[in-house]
């Protein structure tokens, strides 16, 4: 796809179909026209709302509008391929997350990027916890006798998740390797809203997912949260203990958002996107916004390119195993 | 036109339709796996389902050879070629196009793309005032621009060649 | 006793200058979108978002509602005048509304649409306050195996829908469900019939087969026959019901209100179901049944009602429970932690202002909607006297505009194209199209629930029958199956009329 933008020295409206000249190149300094930062999940979801927050304020900084384009399609793994393939120009960028870099390698074997490769990192957006929840009358009452009654009864339990190479899908097959019991029961349901409303209803037994998408069924006693796969425990649910708490101290995994452009992106246009990243997750409205949606800001180096390139690496080499052991494939 | 045995032509082309779409999926849905009952595979339900659907077409076949139908009707290609290559053209052109043998077609944008479907299409009907398509092909592209870009803030290019976006 | 203090806080909110300013603003925009074709409020609500963050969550969460229900409200404008259904939901108003419109009767149509929605707006409303809480726990009741027998109890009616040969509407549902398998599939993540062709990784768009089907193929045989689509500015009658219409459609409202509010309650995407299931109702319950197909302003009053009603009581799962049950409301989500309200059961306790001004909004709002439409029934009837050669290629372009605007993909303006010729040609077989969509958009819930229902089974197929509700249901779908079929087992298969 071509992506031309093109200066006519005609003022004319045009009638005819393929007028178009190659025009002087721009010299003034970036950017100094709109940018499109593509969203590979349909509007609305975590990845999109993150995109919109961030973005609204890196537009000031940078003075020129930055536009969401949403484009679902396989995982995300399409429209994150197209931006790999763009122009390394600053006007193409992409939020992505970890489903469409670090899990996808392992999950689509005809995948059209290398994530590593063929991005230029700028930083992480928002971190997103995982939690372990069961449905509220679940036989288990924390993480230590929830493993062992997985292990116990593991042609009794079914697990819900939001779809192949949704974070509830992935972190769910790293909890299940980690455990020893990959080949567990799993439903899957088309987003997350679907598969939780089954749990609370009953109808399942347990999820890992996000902790934005969970807390208010947690606080409401509609499920039971097992575990946070963090360091430590988090404000918004002090109540909720960490998995080395729950002697599973192995799974650490977090969802995560981030801004990449196509590979070879020039030094000063990365600097700039970098700074007004930074600049709007240490702006108190903004960072707010995110807290609100139960979203971790990145620290001073997981918001900077190489923070997430070691993230990066940290989760393909995580999730890699399980996930091809898992026999799960797209195409 | 296979006119003397059939009694309902229409039914009898209805059913090849549906027999040709049947195979057809079976064919697309060959290498999915059917599963078992308690793990349904991918290809469980479209190899089933297009088999219904080969089925019932057998079925409207046989029917067709026995039972009074309508006759099959005319198709009119002018109308068909000529609404579809709108469509197809505001497609190829509206962010542009690489075609095969390295030809590619530029993103013209909506300003442009907008009137080449009126006009195209227009072709369609042998009822067509030139002048008036013009007039209202740029009235309708510049009343589209204004809901679908402005008051809608969709991200639709309108004119990159001119405005840059 | 609550209730009454609590709706008086409500309309307290939503009555404010500023509240009710924001929600004539989204009703007047969902109006908009809901008429222009491809556009949907996903699209619409996602680029609104952030012009809303300068607005208490209040008063965005009133506007973005108004949007959606607007939405629903517009969607029948389309299918009536040009028969091109905007929303899944108004595939059915396209049998009758659209007969009517040729009959210049489009001012009836759209007014009893008008009213008929805003009746079920209001008792829809009316419910959410009274028994938001307990319906959402019986919709919790509804698991995998209760959704798969609704859904199969909802092709049966398809099965019902049809006018011609119950043989082809057989054939057109299974190729509507085979359609809804294209795609990656949910459990493996395996590509289905999709030729490596990487748009169609995510499955067909229901706004590309409708806009093809329905749409293009339309134009293109109303090309061919300048006679009987001329019919439709011949002449246009009265704008407005009249009371002899009136109390025809008095029943099919209340009983469209009724299905159409318990289906929308229902996780995943019920609503759909309702004005497919009071269609059914109303052609069963008419002395003379032959008249749906051919203008029965029943088939418009009924479902139209359906159709409001469900987009109305879909906002229960969302509001009591904090859980969304179909895309639109999983946007609402994504807008209200934008605006710092997390949603979930503690809503109604922490934000009793967001709450109830909510519900008070969704009145006044479907009054709002009543406003705005009666009078533009007479616009949308002027336009139908544009001369069809200067109307086709207005419909064309702004189908164009509208699919591209979806996906932003242009892809998706060709696969229409595709569809357009593919529906031509159904045209020609004398196949109808709207069994077809129903089954495709019932086919993923339908087959979604049932693996999820087997895998959780074991793979019995005992736990359909064994579970009451879904044995009820599956009962229900048999019924009705049969009462469709005798008579056309005992009749010889009629001549199809299209048009």
């Amino acid at each position: 796809m071509t992506n031309l933008s093109r200066r006519t020295m005609l003022g004319a409206v045009a009638v005819a179909a393929s007028l178009g000249f190659a025009g002087a190149a721009q010299a003034q300094a970036y950017p100094n026209k709109p940018i499109t930062m593509f969203v590979a999940f349909a509007a609305g979801g975590p990845t999109d709302v993150i995109a919109r927050i961030v973005s609204e304020h890196m537009s000031k900084t940078l003075g020129q509008q930055i536009i969401i384009e949403n484009v679902a399609g396989a995982g995300g793994t399409t429209t994150t391929a197209r931006v790999a393939a763009a122009a390394p120009d600053g006007y193409t960028l992409i939020m992505g997350q970890m489903g469409t870099h670090a899990a996808a390698p392992a999950l689509y074997p005809n995948l059209k990027y290398n994530p590593v490769t063929d991005f230029t990192p700028i930083g992480i957006a928002g971190i997103t916890p995982i939690v372990i929840v069961t449905k509220k009358d679940f036989p288990a009452n924390n993480l230590r006798e929830f493993v062992a009654y997985l292990k116990a009864n593991p042609d009794k339990v079914n697990q819900a998740h939001a779809g192949v190479g949704s974070t509830a899908f992935t972190t769910c097959v790293l909890l299940k390797a980690q455990i020893g019991v990959p080949k567990l029961n799993a439903v899957a349901y088309r987003g997350t809203g679907p598969a939780l409303n089954d749990l609370v209803g009953g109808q399942v037994d347990f999820m890992c997912d996000q902790v934005t998408n969970l807390t208010p069924q947690i606080l409401a006693g509609n499920i039971k949260a097992m575990g946070i796969a963090t360091p430590a425990r988090l404000p918004v649910l002090p109540n909720v203990p960490t998995t080395a708490e729950g002697g599973l101290p192995e799974y650490q995994i977090s969802g995560w958002n981030g801004i990449f452009g196509p590979k070879g992106l020039p030094k000063d246009i990365q600097d700039k996107l970098v700074d007004a990243l930074n600049k709007a997750l240490e702006d108190p409205t903004t960072n707010k916004r995110l807290a609100d949606l139960g979203t971790v800001i990145p620290n001073a180096q997981e918001r900077a390119p190489a923070g997430m390139a070691a993230v990066l690496a940290r989760d393909i080499a995580l999730l890699d195993k399980p996930l091809r052991d898992s026999g799960a494939v797209g195409q | 036109m296979l006119r003397p045995r059939i009694a309902a032509p229409q039914d009898f082309a209805g059913g090849l339709f549906l027999i040709a779409i049947g195979l057809g999926a079976l064919w697309a849905s060959s290498g999915l796996g059917m599963g078992t009952l308690r793990a349904m595979g991918p290809g469980m339900l479209p190899k089933s389902l297009a088999v219904m659907v080969a089925g019932l077409g057998v079925l409207l076949l046989l029917t067709s050879l026995r039972v009074e139908g309508p006759a099959l009707d005319r198709w009119s290609l002018r109308g068909l070629i000529f609404v579809l290559l709108g469509a197809c053209l505001f497609a190829l052109t509206i962010r542009g196009s690489d075609l095969p043998f390295g030809f590619t077609l530029p993103a013209i944008g909506l300003i442009a793309a907008g009137p080449l479907v009126a006009i195209v299409s227009a072709f369609a009907s042998p009822e067509t005032k030139w002048g008036e398509v013009l007039l209202f092909a740029a009235f309708m592209t510049a009343l589209c621009a204004g809901i679908f870009k402005y008051a809608l803030g969709l991200p639709i290019p309108l004119a990159p060649w001119l405005l840059g976006y | 006793m609550d209730l009454f203090s609590n709706l008086a806080l409500g309309f307290g909110v939503a009555l404010s200058l500023k509240n009710l300013a924001l929600c004539f603003t989204g009703c007047f925009i969902g109006t908009l979108i809901g008429v222009l074709p491809g556009v949907g409020p996903i699209a619409t609500i996602a680029m609104l978002l952030p012009i809303t963050f300068g607005i208490d969550p209040v008063g965005a969460l009133i506007m973005l509602a108004g949007i959606y229900y607007g939405a629903q409200y517009g969607g029948s404008t389309t299918a009536i005048l040009v028969n091109i259904p905007g929303e899944a939901t108004s595939v059915v108003t396209t049998l009758d509304g659209h007969q009517m419109a040729k009959q210049g009767r489009a001012g009836v149509a759209l007014g009893i649409s008008a009213i008929g929605s805003f009746i079920a707006g209001s008792v829809a409303t009316v419910l959410i306050a009274a028994l938001g809480a307990p319906l959402t726990r019986m919709a919790l009741l509804f698991g995998p195996a209760e959704y798969f027998s609704l859904m199969v109890m909802g092709l049966c009616f398809a099965v019902v829908l049809a006018r011609g040969s119950i043989l082809k509407a057989i054939a057109m549902i299974l190729l509507g469900l085979l359609f809804s398998t294209i795609g990656t599939d949910l459990e493996t993540g395996q590509e289905r019939m999709t030729f490596g062709f990487a748009p169609l990784s995510d499955g067909l768009d229901f706004a590309v087969l409708a806009m093809g089907i329905f749409g293009f193929a339309e134009v293109i045989k109303n090309l061919e026959n300048p006679e009987t689509r001329d019919v439709v500015r011949q002449k246009v009658g009265r704008l407005l019901p009249n009371l002899a219409e009136m109390k025809q459609s008095a029943m099919p409202i209340v009983r469209g209100t009724f299905l159409g509010s318990a289906l929308g309650i229902l996780p995943g995407n019920g609503a759909v179901l309702g004005p497919f299931a009071s269609y059914t109702l109303e052609k069963k319950l008419a002395k003379d049944s032959s008249r749906f197909g051919r203008g029965a302003i029943e088939g418009v009053a009924g479902p139209e009602s359906a159709n409001n009603a469900g987009a109305q009581t879909s906002f229960i799962p969302l509001l009591t429970l904090g859980i969304p049950p179909n895309a639109v409301m999983a946007l609402m989500v994504g807008a209200m932690t934008i605006h710092g309200v997390i949603p979930g059961p503690q809503v109604m306790t922490k934000n009793p202002q967001l709450f109830w001004g909510m519900i008070a909004s969704m009145w006044i709002g479907n009054l709002m909607l009543l406003i705005i439409n009666l009078p533009l029934i007479g616009l949308w009837v002027k336009l139908l006297k544009v001369p069809y050669r200067l109307m086709f290629p207005a419909i064309l372009l702004f189908c164009c505009i509208g699919i591209y605007s979806i996906n932003n993909s242009p892809v998706d303006v060709a696969m229409t194209a595709f569809f357009g010729l593919f529906g031509y040609a159904l045209i020609k077989f004398g196949f109808e199209p709207a069994p077809l969509l129903l089954g495709y958009v019932l086919g993923r819930l339908l087959e979604e629930k049932m693996r999820q229902a087997l895998i959780i089974s074991r793979g019995s197929f005992m736990t359909f029958v064994e579970r009451p509700i879904s044995a009820g249901l599956l009962v229900v779908a048999v019924i009705v199956l049969v009462v469709a079929l005798l008579p056309s087992i005992q009749k010889k298969r009629d001549v199809v009329f299209t048009e």
